[in-house]
């Protein structure tokens, strides 16, 4: 089995969670989706690394782990504040700045 | 298995990066131990220290050029001079968040951003005069990330410099005192954006690993050079470029630009208007021209492209803006798109010489401190509901404070590119630089676009001297220290830098290399 | 062009030229109220000191081999490729608009006193008339393009501050985005010239610019020559960009006799004159700058037949001698010394009749309507006198300014002797006879007749202080032709910029061609007696006229034709392409803001507000930028 799939399979959740940001409403949800695409990108990464016969992307993951905890931490503080405003976790109702 | 060996490290190197962490890390322990009376001078303190130091101890390493910390940075004169750009608009920022002044409830930083708005609690902290200290440690951390960001020589620190500053950027756009929805909605359009488009970099990253396998600048240049260019390469280059783009708000990736800065709290809006931006073209310069700085017929293009949509995007939607923070939203976008019409001189390469990447540093450093002031202004002109910012209630300011006025007209005919202010010098720069490079048909746009945008500047202007003031209009108030030093450093910056820009530019000039 | 030498001795101060009413304006402007009382009279010191160190620089230099000299000011830029240095050439082209700027800045400066007198921002008007001085010398006096640049986008902001200067009158401000409009369309044309000119020679000194002319290929050169153009046209008031200069009169009249009759708006024709190294290698700018002029000539003219508004009627005057002076230049180097010394006697008169029309105004409550004018000469003889003599130097009566100086226009113009030169010449003429229809017809209407005033007007004579400066320039209208003609030719005088004067060959006899043009203006001086003189003047005017008159009245449909030019286009376009109303649109000025205002407001409807509309931008782009890449690299 070549490493191709992976690969490709890194790509498909990729885009499933791109496209999840686009439809979804539910701010957390989108969240999540967005935590899918780091995801999707530390198996791209840990399948380089073994391709390549290097520790470097395996490493590299670690890293993005510890980003996207950091960045739970404070996506969750900021929606819960407006959740806790609004009563709603929609990003749809956000809408008093445009145009 | 190998002996690890401790990469190398030059401690003096990486002082001005220290410097701010440590400052940062300082600021968190007092606003976890230190008493609260006196916690906001001591953390004000801490911050300018921190940054001020920073500044120093970049000057202090001025001509050096050397990769350190095991190949991960490189410290040399285009990173130095950014670094210092960085640290010292950030000192004036936080200068801004320490204005007392102004509000009557002595901060434009809510006490408890968790408390809900609209809740009897919120309404009783809205006139408490409890000061929230929060946002010191926070704007150092992002003032921190944003050097980093400029002295990256690897892919890894560059992303994760680009986590440390946005994250804290995240945090204090949601903090306002005042019309809290907005700026806590401005916090959630930011940080997923922010995510979002993180998400791209990262996996033009992984791309980029996959392509060379390594993610040093130089280990790329040095692959792009030789193997041209796979198609795994060049996605990786795109994602990586749509990464940063966003943070350099360039469209088509600029539609978060207007809503935070309008909704995040002023001072907040000065500091991402000022310090972001430069952060932002730090990087985009450093992985153009280093790691991609032999292979520069395959960006070229993509480059050209949209600096043209950024102008004219810019400039365009911003004549029918009417609130003013976010007509300076817009101005942000177009002067990204003349800040890459520089960008694509790169001229001679990275080893110095072409006049791109001086021409580039040296609009950054004008076109910070004159957004910077600008939003500096607006924290003044204020009404009971906070600061106002709808374009009428500026009408005949100049009657009503001839100085505010004076001043603000100096900052947009500066935006505009009037000579004699640093705008023009800077504008000037960029454009002549492309045209040396043979780009004349962006210039030409850029030159268009510029006089489209200067319409809508001209227009505040006219409204502030030639129209009667509104009945009922908004009160001037007479900034605290804070805001006057900030404000004449940055009014003073911008006409010497129009008037007689001479050694800046050939301190742009010198600094102009990169190493790695 | 000669070579200039560094400067020694006085020419090396001629920096203080600008300096002095630049350091005017800033204590003006920045010492607030407290300078109220003796505001005024630093703002004429200062222009008077700058006058009377033109005149000894001038005398200076008269006596170098040369005739100029190169005064080494700062260097603004200098690193690495970057190198722009800022500098003065004093030289006689500089020297001659240095003398008229500071001259006629003088008189119009003392004269402001008494006309500002009761005007609660006389101190403001001083300064931003300092300023004004101060950028319009920079204007002429800079060496290089970019020095230039600076002046011109200087004293487009002091005739903008100065336009709008009675800012409360909704007519004012509305002139004074008209005119700042429409001016930016020429620097963005004078912009791109700059830029033409670094990227193929990288310089915009005068003196590397017209040295390397001739490296230049010849597309190059006529596109500079029709930016160059471009630019001449939007701060000249010519066509097609002439509508902004009438309005301007918005502004108070010694505004209008200094900025938009004598000093700032002859800008283009300076322009043009310094770039004759340029126009001399391209004859299409040089017949476009020719075509300019006599189409600008004839509007000026059948306009200025039309209105009953006496500073207007002035101003389309204006309009049409300056493009007199635009065909002039046109012409290449016989027509040189000739548009010049017009300018110079154009300037003294046309700043002559605009002060009297201030003074009438002055003495009539600050009427403009001509029809409420009549039988003046007796309740004010000094000015009645004074814009008399303005007006016969102005129409060409023999031997006064006007007759030497627009003659020499028009028999340059017949020399050219082909077709071309003919018709020029003819419409040159015929522009004359109008001009003398025009101005007769206001002569009659204000100072002849039976008093049509407003029950409470209690004309009165203006004090001393404003009639001084009037006599003065009198005395220049009726003098100055001669002088610069025959007693000391302009054109020797300019010998070291524009090379020896050549020995003109007559097609048509000079004397003939006086005789005609005499003959002509006098028909249009009878003309002017039959329709006006002899009869009643009505109170209004009236509504059923013939379709030329209606015309010309119209301005000839400027603002229409601008309006179905730019702004209808703009607005089907804008709804062709939405859905959405574009009432938000304001009633823009211009036809381009219009469209861009509508597109703005269109684009703006993508910014939803909505993070999901964003992301999938922000998605779209990215799809986009990757395409783009990969499309670069396969192919």
């Amino acid at each position: 089995m070549t490493l191709t799939w992976y690969l490709v399979l890194a790509a498909i959740l990729f885009t499933i969670g791109a496209a999840g940001v686009l439809v979804r409403r539910n701010a957390i949800v989108v969240f999540m989706c967005v935590e899918l695409m780091l995801n999707s990108v530390n198996l791209t990464l840990v399948t380089f690394a073994r391709a390549t016969g290097t520790l470097d992307g395996q490493v590299m993951a670690f890293f993005v782990m510890v980003v996207a905890a950091a960045e739970v931490v404070v996506g969750l503080a900021i929606i819960m504040s407006i959740y806790r405003t609004r009563r709603s976790a929609s990003v749809d109702d956000a809408n008093l700045l445009k145009y | 298995m190998g002996d690890i060996t401790a990469p190398d490290l030059s401690l003096a190197a990486l002082a001005p990066l220290l410097f701010v962490f440590g400052a940062a890390c300082v600021g968190v322990l007092v606003e976890a131990f230190g008493p609260r009376g006196n916690r906001q001078p001591v953390q004000l303190a801490v911050a300018l220290v921190g940054t001020l130091g920073g500044l120093v101890s970049v000057l202090l390493l001025a001509g050096r050029g050397e990769v350190t910390a095991g190949g991960a940075l490189a410290v040399d004169g285009a990173a130095l001079f950014l670094q210092a750009v960085i640290a010292g608009l950030g000192a004036l920022s936080i200068l801004l968040f320490a204005e007392r002044a102004l509000d009557p409830a002595r901060s434009a930083f809510v006490t408890s951003a968790a408390v809900p708005v609209g809740s009897p609690r919120d309404r009783e902290q809205a006139m408490s005069p409890r000061v929230q200290t929060e946002v010191y440690p926070l704007a150092t951390f992002a003032i921190g990330g944003m050097m980093l960001f400029a002295a990256s020589n690897d892919l890894l620190i560059m992303f994760v410099a680009l986590e440390v500053l946005s994250l804290p950027l995240y945090l204090i756009s949601g903090m306002a005192r005042r019309r809290r929805l907005l700026s806590q909605e401005a916090a959630v359009k930011y940080f997923l954006l922010g995510a979002f488009a993180s998400g791209f970099f990262l996996y033009g990253l992984a791309l980029v690993y996959g392509a060379t396998g390594s993610i040093r600048l130089s280990d790329v240049r040095a692959y792009a050079a030789v193997g041209g260019a796979d198609v795994l390469l060049v996605l990786g280059l795109a994602l990586l470029v749509v990464g940063l783009m966003f943070k350099a708000s360039v469209a088509p990736f600029h539609t978060w630009t207007p809503d935070v800065y309008q909704g995040a709290p002023t001072p907040v809006t000065a500091f991402m208007a000022a310090c972001t931006k430069v952060a932002a073209f730090a990087a985009v310069l450093r992985l153009l021209y280093v790691a991609f700085g032999t292979s520069e017929w395959t960006w070229r293009p993509l480059v050209y492209g949209i600096a043209i949509v950024s102008m004219v995007v810019g400039a365009v939607l911003g004549l029918t803006q009417t609130d003013l923070k976010r007509m300076l939203a817009y101005s942000s976008i177009a002067h990204a798109g003349f800040l890459l019409v520089g960008v694509i001189a790169l001229g001679a390469g990275s080893d110095g010489g072409g006049s791109g990447l001086s021409s580039t540093m040296f609009y950054l450093l004008a076109y910070g401190l004159t957004t910077l002031g600008a939003f500096a202004v607006l924290t003044l002109v204020r009404d009971g509901d906070g600061e106002a910012t709808h374009l009428s209630q500026w009408a005949g300011l100049a009657q009503r404070s001839p100085l505010t006025a004076a001043i603000m007209g100096i900052f947009l005919l500066a935006l505009a590119g009037i000579p004699l202010t640093s705008g023009f010098t800077g504008k000037f720069a960029v454009f002549r630089a492309a045209i040396e490079d043979g780009a004349w048909p962006l210039v030409l746009v850029a030159v268009l676009a510029s006089a489209v945008a200067a319409f809508f500047y001209v227009r505040v202007i006219v409204l502030m001297y030639f129209s009667a003031p509104a009945e009922e209009g908004p009160t001037v108030g007479v900034p605290g220290l804070p805001t006057t030093i900030a404000l004449a450093v940055t009014v003073t910056a911008t006409l010497v830098l129009g008037v007689a820009p001479g050694p800046v530019l050939d301190l742009a000039q010198r600094a102009a290399i990169f190493v790695g | 062009m000669a070579e200039a030498a560094p400067a020694e001795g006085l020419a090396a101060a001629a920096w203080l030229l600008i300096a002095l009413p630049m350091a005017g304006a800033a204590v003006l402007l920045l010492a607030g109220r407290r300078a109220d009382r003796w505001g005024h009279l630093l703002g004429c010191a200062t222009v008077l000191a700058a006058f009377l160190l033109g005149v000894l620089i001038t005398v200076d230099v008269a006596g170098l081999p040369e005739r100029s000299a190169a005064v080494e000011l700062f260097t603004f830029i200098a690193t690495g490729s970057l190198d722009v240095r800022a500098g003065l050439l004093v030289d006689p082209l500089s020297l001659a608009f240095v003398l008229l700027i500071t001259g006629v800045g003088s008189l119009i400066h003392v004269y402001s006193v008494g006309y500002m007198a009761h005007d609660p921002g006389r101190r403001r008007f001083f300064g931003y008339l300092n300023l004004f001085v101060a950028a319009m010398l920079l204007l002429v006096l800079g060496d290089s393009f970019v020095a230039l640049y600076v002046g011109w986008e200087g004293v487009g902001l002091a005739s903008y501050l100065l336009i709008a200067f009675w800012y409360r009158r909704p007519a004012a401000a509305t002139a004074a985005k008209k005119a700042f409009i429409m001016n930016r369309v020429g620097d963005v044309g004078l912009a791109l010239a700059i830029f033409v000119m670094f990227a193929q020679l990288g310089t915009t000194s005068f003196e590397g610019v017209f040295g390397s002319v001739e490296a230049l290929a010849g597309g190059t050169l006529t596109a500079l020559g029709l930016l160059l153009l471009l630019g001449a046209c939007g701060k000249s008031g010519q066509f097609p960009l002439q509508s902004w200069l009438p309005d301007a009169m918005e502004g108070p009249t010694p505004v209008s006799a200094l900025i938009h009759a004598a000093t700032m708006v002859t800008a283009g024709v300076y322009l043009i004159a310094r770039a004759a190294p340029i126009y001399d290698q391209t004859p299409t700018a040089r017949a476009a700058v020719l075509a300019v002029g006599a189409l600008t000539l004839m509007i000026g003219a059948i306009a200025g037949c039309a209105y009953d508004d006496i500073k207007k009627v002035l101003a389309w005057s204006t309009v049409s001698q300056i493009g007199y002076m635009f065909l002039a230049v046109g012409l290449g180097p016989v027509g040189y010394a000739a548009g010049l010394a017009h300018l110079l006697t154009h300037g003294f008169f046309k700043a002559g009749l605009f002060l009297g029309a201030g003074s009438v105004m002055h003495a009539m409550g600050d009427q403009v309507d001509m029809r409420r004018f009549g039988g003046l000469a007796r309740k004010v003889p000094i000015t009645f006198v004074t814009f008399g003599l303005g007006y016969l130097a102005l129409i060409g009566f023999p031997f006064l300014s006007g007759y030497f100086t627009k003659d020499a226009i028009i028999e340059a113009a017949l020399d050219r002797g082909d077709t071309w030169g003919l018709v020029l010449g003819g419409v040159a003429i015929l522009g004359a006879g109008l001009t003398a229809f025009y101005m007769t017809r206001l002569m009659l209407l204000t100072f002849a007749g039976k008093a049509r005033w407003t029950d409470d007007q209690h004309p009165h004579e203006s004090p001393p202080v404003m009639t001084v400066p009037m006599i003065l320039l009198a005395v220049g209208s009726v003098g100055a032709g001669f002088v610069l003609v025959s007693v000391a030719p302009l054109a020797d005088w300019l010998e070291p910029v524009f090379g020896e004067p050549a020995e003109p060959e007559h097609v048509i006899a000079p004397a003939l061609v006086a005789a005609v043009v005499t003959a002509v203006a006098a028909a249009g001086v009878v003309a002017a007696w039959l329709f006006v003189g002899r009869r009643e003047v009505p109170l209004t005017a009236p509504a059923r006229v013939s379709p030329v008159t209606r015309a010309a009245r119209n301005a000839l449909y400027a603002d229409t034709v601008n309006e179905s030019l730019f702004m209808r286009p703009g607005q089907w376009l804008t709804r062709a392409l939405v859905w959405v109303d574009n009432r938000g649109v304001d009633g823009a000025v211009n036809g381009l803001a219009a469209a861009f205002g509508g597109s703005s407001s269109r684009l703006g409807r993508a910014q939803t507000g909505f993070v999901r509309t964003y992301a999938l931008g922000m998605l779209g782009g990215a799809v986009v930028v990757a395409g783009a890449l990969l499309a670069v690299t396969a192919g």
